[in-house]
């Protein structure tokens, strides 16, 4: 019986499989526990993951570069929002598991959210699994939310290739510098179809106002890194307008105080987004009115610098004075603006971005172009060309034009890739009924989205990080992506798909059949320009492995245009008698236009200015929250002409009283188990309202009215004081106090890196002693790092439902803490908490089973196998970083394939918290050991320090003087969080800086909390009244 | 003097006893004898009645009500509790450190009461050792039901493995192990020895099973002066070694909070603060048990006013030291000049759980401060509604420093409310009846009041005639 020859996957040949793990009489002890094992293996397979994982190391012959246990790292680029990402993803096994930046791009290996949480789309397992075809007919046996039945590619092939030879096709695409958006327009030119390119958040207004200015239809960069004074007219540029990793890179650089430098930083606009609340000044101007506000600034620039010249007259009208009532801002505080920008000596202005897309967003853009021309910064803060291309989109009214076709029959078919107009078009337009009226619909969706659930077929394409690619990051600079993994789904390289449907029409495309040949023969230009000596394979593997040609080109800076003369006679409109109360719609770092809403990283991750996850809110300021009667939680009814929706209030102080802000990004109605019948689309408002001139959707200034609704709707909090009470958990320092040499005022009296190195804090005989540096004045609160860390420790997401009662797992958390000013104003103070390794840690003593211990290397360790869950640890430790497992939270296939196999999953009833990448750690010792060396300074990189945009975080060995992080440790900023109860944390945070007049030692105004207004996190509500009506 | 009952000078227990042959006498019954004893007190054992049947059944359906919520939370995961981030202990540590607080006056009145000679304790101490016994065995379960992996609990115990890992003595709740096991160990043995001799007269009154039961329990005892000569002695120095016990176990409890850095714990007054708690909390147990079992079982002349008024005015000291430390505690956090430390106290007074906290010094203060009246203390009724008052301010106490303090700790953005779900006030209701269970079975397989220490009253009185000087004044014993 021995040589029975079971497979594993246990097929019942022979007398061993069948006889099961009783055995037949006379089975020895060896044949019973080959059987065990046998029938242990069959059972394991059969209840495992699909049968691509069905074994644990799947190679019996390796394949190069393929080494189990081992992290691979391979290049590849992708598009994160507007901005182009160059990526280094982590593969191990021949999974991807972790993103990181490429350091050679622009975004300098860094990475934001949104970025890092790409995995859980491309493992996400409501993924569309291959190609599907509407069931038509009754409603009987169809389910109404995925209606869909299998399909084979061929059938799909061939339906698209039919389509197409009927004619009147539209194919209707995102925007984006891709080789996909060129291949797009190949493709629809070969076969006869249009090109409609479609985002809601676009760059039209921009477009059309450089066009204006400078005759350039283009998006200029803002280099900020060169700027001493920096004004923001309302984008939020550090959280989701334009390249907000690379901004937040340029504006850290602008800011860096360790170099002496710390750009004075305001802001104009009616509401603090992310951007919004870094600022040293708020120029709180009323929604739509940004544009005045500019002029008005431009005027007083103009004034002092005498460089007005033919626009004086023009400007003439735009006095502080003049404008003074129309934006609600008092002169005196344009006017001391523009003398601050007059006198800076390299001073850039933002454009109004997003939040001032309202009815006149074009003028406004102009008007800060004029002013940008005054400060003398187009050219040098403000350059033209070197840029990624930004594309033109349709305008909306381009768009209910083709609504209106699609109505009449006129459109017969209408093909969808990249794009989801069904949620991100106003509601009133009625995408959604004219899809239905077409003919043929094929979404390329890799998700059932709102506009796949539309269409009568579903072709589904990879992921990016399945698909080849190419990305023009501008000035010659190109990222290539290639597929990381073959595709988990039965799904196609959405250009492939195309291809085999032009191919199937008859209409076949030249060039290479497949995109992947396409992108290679694409760069053989390139090849031969360079001379290279290398063969075109040699040089194209490496161009692979570099991803792509990033290096900075010695291209010189393109020709710099010059304000157009004719703009000092362009009239401006008239902005619109302000409404009584009127609607802004923003962007998130987390859902972005509202792609990142199936993600429950991005759904768990606290916003930035609320801190609310899972859900919707409408922002109000707290004098219309007082006039309605709401506080936090309570249902708010929003009306306008267009509809209507009810949401819970958030009361925020960041926003002027006669606005209301609404995200954007929630509110789907399909696309996922996260994200379906989550919130509100606050879309459903909007009328076919777009920017005057560019034709851009106008997300500010429709006129609302508010009701109180009643009851209270679900709002998730995840913090809980808004201000830390003087007890100097942050500290915002004045910038002159931190600037002037020698100062003493604010300087810590203890040397902090004596104190963490101290004995207690680490074995003696190790030569490490981790430790790190958090910098509050580069922070902007954008929270890649607690996306990153998710990514990177297998941190799961526990839901709304949990998360109402204080359980989310977050390692690294951001709090957001209100400072008063002087002035009667207020700052923020962006602050990633997390453990802090402390010396002398409160919760070590106290746990009885030692499963939180103090590792010779200093780490504070846990320890989860050994943790029995008593909860002592997270009551004793003062920071409230730890984070309890309070049920095993299931991580659905195949979202299970993105674990990190160095760290250990957790079961119920374990303590877990930052480890400080502790594997990152050990693999760097290890390397180091076999090399017989330390590991040097910056060889370890933590997930959050890594991914950190502004570079807010450095990490390393405390026990080497001369290592960055010991260096910054020593800081006059430097300070410990709690540090009188002497806990000697390992993390020192150097203080904010602020341009704003604090008080001389902010967190000294007595600790008295009032119990009324310093709130707890916000109770879990009804579920009532999420949707819109 | 071996033979020395520890009554001498009088007691109320006398002065009932003499009462009691008084009227017998009166109705012209025969002079009572050892026997009478043995009857009164042993009547109720292994007589069920319906009304005790019925009741229960209804606490055991309340413990399996509580078993199964707990079967579920370990099923599911703790998360099921309502206890959160930052509030990781909740109804689970209150109840834990509630029950550990009833369990201690059961040993006060036994072993110090004893070592102080005051004879009113010899008709409460019986029932007062078993509901230590039973509050323990409660309050035991509960570092089990919190926890987030409860079959990994005997990692807390030092014992011997391959591993070689001990648990961490540096943690206050490796002392509670060892406190609280050492507590009831010493309680169990010391109850166990006083029951003895009462066994063997259970053991002689029935035949049968029910003797062989009893005699088995008895451990053979046959009464003899030699037996009677160690039996003291052991029962001496029990009581002396229980005694720094009561003391202890609830120290040690206290450092649970005491020795973490937690505003609202981190304070030395925590010891005898929550020693005088568990007493007063203890005590105002016993009454409303006493209440109930002089009721139920018809033990009007055993337990009296007298007794009643003596455990009133131990409720009214520890009451007052409650009150004080509670004042102590705003003292504290006022002149440490801590701003933290005084947020966190402004906030228990006036923050979320403000109703609680309020509650607790009405029930704790307030409502024990009508026991200065002599009135109030010998209305057995007052007493009884006083003790249930005590009973709830006593639980909200400890809701009030655990929960209250942990909401609102260093970092203001962790800051967190916590409401109990209702496994956890299954748990609650199940521990309750868990507790009454035990009770209920005591008091039908045992005597409620120590026979033996009561005949030797009987005979003490009877030799120094002091039946005939008490009667009718037995209030003026001190």
């Amino acid at each position: 019986m021995s040589g029975c020859g079971c497979s594993g996957t246990g097929s019942p040949r022979g007398g061993c499989c069948s006889a099961g793990p009783s055995g037949p009489p006379g089975t020895t002890r060896r044949d019973f526990l080959k059987i065990v094992g046998v029938t242990g293996a069959g059972t394991a397979v059969a209840c495992g993951p699909p049968d691509y994982a069905d074994k644990l190391i799947p190679l019996l012959v390796q394949e190069d570069e393929r080494v189990p246990g081992v992290l691979d790292t391979y290049a590849t680029a992708m598009m994160v929002g507007a901005e182009p990402i160059a990526l280094h993803a982590q593969l191990r096994e021949g999974r991807v598991i972790k993103l990181e930046g490429n350091p050679q791009a622009p975004n300098r290996g860094r990475l934001s959210a949104l970025a890092q949480s790409a995995l859980q789309d491309l493992y996400d397992p409501d993924r569309v699994p291959g190609p599907r075809l509407r069931q038509e007919g009754s409603a009987e046996g169809v389910d109404p939310v995925d209606p869909f039945a299998e399909a084979t590619w061929d059938e799909g092939f061939a339906a698209l290739g039919a389509a197409l030879q009927q004619g009147g096709v539209v194919l209707l695409t995102g925007g984006t510098p891709t080789a996909r958006d060129r291949f797009f327009g190949e493709w629809a030119a070969a076969v006869g179809a249009e090109h409609i390119r479609w985002e809601p958040l676009g760059y039209g207004a921009v477009l059309t106002a450089n066009q204006i200015a400078f005759g350039r239809r283009e998006v200029p960069t803002y280099e900020l890194q060169r700027a001493d004074r920096i004004v923001c007219f309302g984008a939020d540029f550090l959280g989701t307008w334009l390249s907000p990793v690379q901004l937040a890179i340029r504006f850290s650089v602008a800011r860096d105080v360790d170099r002496g430098r710390h750009a004075k930083y305001t802001f104009v606009g009616p509401r603090l987004s992310v951007s919004g609340l870094k600022a040293d000044e708020w120029v709180p101007a009323r929604s739509g009115t940004e544009g005045l506000a500019a002029l008005a600034v431009a005027a007083v620039v103009a004034e002092r610098r005498g460089n007005g010249g033919q626009l004086t007259s023009l400007l003439a009208r735009y006095s502080p004075e003049a404008v003074s009532e129309r934006t609600g801002v008092p002169a005196e505080q344009l006017r001391r603006l523009g003398e601050e920008l007059a006198e800076a000596s390299a001073p850039v202005a933002l454009p109004p971005g997003f939040e001032g897309q309202s009815f006149e967003a074009t003028e406004s853009h102009l008007a800060v172009a004029i002013l940008n021309h005054l400060l003398g910064a187009v050219g040098d803060r403000v350059r033209f060309g070197g840029g990624p291309p930004v594309t033109a989109v349709a305008s909306l009214s381009q768009m209910a034009d083709l609504v209106e076709r699609m109505r009449s029959g006129e459109v017969r078919t209408v093909i969808v890739a990249d794009a989801n107009p069904a949620f991100t078009l106003p509601g009133s337009l009625g995408f959604v009924d004219a899809l239905r009226q077409v003919g043929t619909t094929i979404s390329l969706a890799s998700h059932l989205d709102e506009t796949a659930a539309g269409c009568s077929w579903i072709l589904p394409s990879s992921h990016p990080l399945e698909s080849w690619g190419e990305i023009d990051f501008g000035g010659g600079r190109r990222a290539i992506a290639q597929p990381l993994m073959g595709p988990i789904f039965d799904t196609r390289q959405m250009e492939d798909a195309l291809l085999q449907g032009a191919a199937a029409a008859g209409r076949p495309l030249a060039g290479p059949p497949d995109f992947a040949a396409r992108i290679r023969e694409g760069t053989r230009s390139r090849f031969v320009a360079e001379g290279e000596t290398r063969s075109f394979d040699e040089w194209w593997r490496a161009l692979l492995a570099g991803g792509g040609l990033l290096g900075r080109t010695a291209e010189p800076l393109a020709e710099q245009p010059v304000l157009d003369a004719a703009v000092a006679s362009y009239g401006f409109a008239e902005p619109a008698g302000p409404a009584e109360t009127s609607l802004l719609i923003y962007p998130t770092v987390q859902f972005y236009d509202g792609r990142g809403a199936n993600r429950s990283w991005m759904q768990e991750l606290p916003d930035p200015v609320t801190r609310a996850i899972w859900g919707s809110w409408v922002e109000l300021h707290p004098e219309t929250a007082e006039s309605l009667g709401v506080g936090n939680g309570d249902l708010v009814e929003v009306d306008t002409a267009a509809g209507s929706l009810t949401a819970p209030a958030f009361v925020y102080r960041g926003i002027r009283p006669d606005t209301v802000a609404i995200p954007l990004g929630q509110g789907h109605t399909a696309f996922g188990r996260n994200a379906r019948q989550r919130g509100v689309n606050p879309l459903g408002l909007l009328s076919e309202g777009a920017d005057r001139l560019s034709g851009a959707p106008a997300y500010a200034g429709t006129g609302v009215t508010l009701r109180a609704a009643g009851g209270r709707g679900r709002l998730v909090i995840t913090q809980g004081s808004d201000t830390d009470l003087g007890r100097e958990i942050t500290k915002l320092l004045g910038v002159e106090a931190v600037l002037s040499a020698g100062h003493e005022a604010e300087g810590h009296d203890v040397d902090l890196a004596e104190l963490v190195q101290a004995a207690y804090d680490s074995d003696p005989n190790s030569p490490y002693r981790w430790g790190m540096t958090v910098d509050l004045n580069a922070c902007t609160g954008c929270a890649a790092c607690v996306t990153a860390c998710y990514a990177e420790n297998n941190i799961p997401t526990v839901g709304a439902e949990v998360s109402a009662q204080g359980r989310e797992m977050s390692w690294i958390r951001i709090d957001r803490y209100f400072v008063e000013t002087e002035d009667g104003g207020f700052q923020t103070v962006q602050q990633p908490m997390l453990c802090q390794h402390c010396g002398d840690a409160p919760c070590e003593p106290v746990c009885p089973v030692y499963a939180t211990y103090h590792s010779p290397e200093g780490l504070n360790a846990q320890i989860y196998n050994r943790c029995v869950g008593t909860r002592y640890c997270s009551n004793n430790c003062p920071y409230k970083v730890r984070r309890f497992n309070w049920f095993t939270y299931e991580i659905s296939n195949p979202l299970n394939l993105q674990l990190n196999p160095d760290v250990t999953v957790r079961e119920k009833g374990v303590m877990e918290k930052c480890t400080f990448c502790v594997q990152r750690i050990n693999r760097a010792r290890l390397a180091a050991k076999a090399e017989g060396r330390l590991v040097q300074d910056g060889e370890i990189k933590t997930a959050c320090q890594q991914t950190c945009p502004a570079g807010a975080i450095v990490f390393g060995n405390l026990k080497d003087a001369e290592s960055a992080v010991s260096r910054k440790s020593h800081a006059k900023r430097g300070y410990h969080v709690l540090d009188e109860l002497y806990t000697r944390p390992a993390i020192t945070y150097l203080a904010d800086v602020t341009h704003a007049s604090v008080p001389a030692a902010h967190g000294s105004h007595g600790g008295h909390g009032d119990a009324e207004k310093d709130g707890e996190r916000t109770e879990a509500g009804s579920h009532a009244g999420e949707d819109a009506h | 003097m071996p033979g020395r009952t520890p009554t001498d000078g009088g007691d109320g227990l006398m002065a009932t006893l003499a009462n009691r042959i008084d009227s017998r006498l009166r109705r012209g019954n025969p002079l009572p004898t050892l026997a009478d004893a043995n009857e009164d007190i042993s009547r109720p054992i292994l007589v069920p009645s319906w009304r005790y049947a019925a009741l229960l059944s209804v606490v055991i359906a309340g413990v399996l009500l509580g078993g199964a919520a707990w079967a579920w939370q370990i099923y599911r995961g703790i998360g099921v509790a309502g206890i959160n981030h930052p509030v990781g202990w909740g109804l689970y540590i209150t109840l834990f450190v509630f029950w550990v607080g009833i369990a201690h006056s059961g040993t006060l009145i036994s072993a110090i009461l004893y070592l102080f000679r005051s004879g009113w304790r010899t008709t409460i101490n019986r029932a007062a050792e078993a509901m230590t016994i039973f509050a323990v065995m409660t309050a035991g379960l509960f570092p089990l039901i919190h926890l987030g992996r409860v079959w990994y609990a005997y990692w807390l115990f030092p014992y011997p493995s391959q591993r070689m890992i001990w648990p961490d003595f540096r943690s206050p709740l490796v002392l509670d192990v060892f406190a609280v096991s050492t507590y009831f160990t010493v309680s169990l043995i010391f109850w166990y020895t006083g029951l003895i001799p009462d066994l063997a007269a259970l053991r002689d009154r029935f035949r049968g099973w029910k003797s062989k039961l009893y005699g088995t329990l008895s451990l053979g005892w046959q009464g003899t002066v030699r037996e009677w000569v160690h039996y003291r002695r052991a029962y001496l120095y029990l009581a002396g070694i229980s005694t720094p016990l009561v003391l202890s176990v609830h120290s040690v409890v206290s450092w649970d909070f005491a020795l973490s850095i937690v505003p609202g714990w981190h304070s030395t007054i925590f010891a005898p603060y929550f020693v005088a708690g568990a007493i007063f909390s203890g005590v105002a147990m016993v009454i409303t048990l006493m209440v109930g079992l002089r009721f139920a079982f018809g033990l009007e002349a055993y337990l009296t006013e007298y007794h009643f008024e003596n455990m009133a005015k131990l409720l009214l000291l520890t009451s007052l030291i409650v009150g004080y430390a509670y004042a102590v505690e705003y003292f504290l956090a006022y002149y440490s000049a801590d701003p933290i430390e005084q947020e966190s106290f402004l906030w228990r007074a006036r923050g979320a759980y403000q109703g609680p906290f309020w509650i607790m010094v009405f029930c704790n203060v307030v409502v024990p401060a009508t026991l200065w009246f002599r009135k109030i203390r010998r209305s057995i009724p007052a007493l009884f509604v006083i003790s249930i008052f005590v009973n709830i301010g006593m639980f909200y106490e400890r809701f009030v420093i655990i929960v209250t303090s942990l909401a609102h700790e260093y970092v203001p953005s962790g800051w967190g409310l916590y409401t109990p779900s209702w496994v956890e006030i299954a748990i609650l209701i199940g521990a309750f009846c868990w507790f009454y269970m035990w009770f209920l079975i005591f008091a039908k397989l045992l005597p409620t009041i120590s026979i033996a220490e009561v005949k030797e009253h009987l005979e003490h009185g009877k030799e120094h005639g002091h039946a005939e000087a008490h009667a009718g004044h037995p209030g003026e014993y001190e």
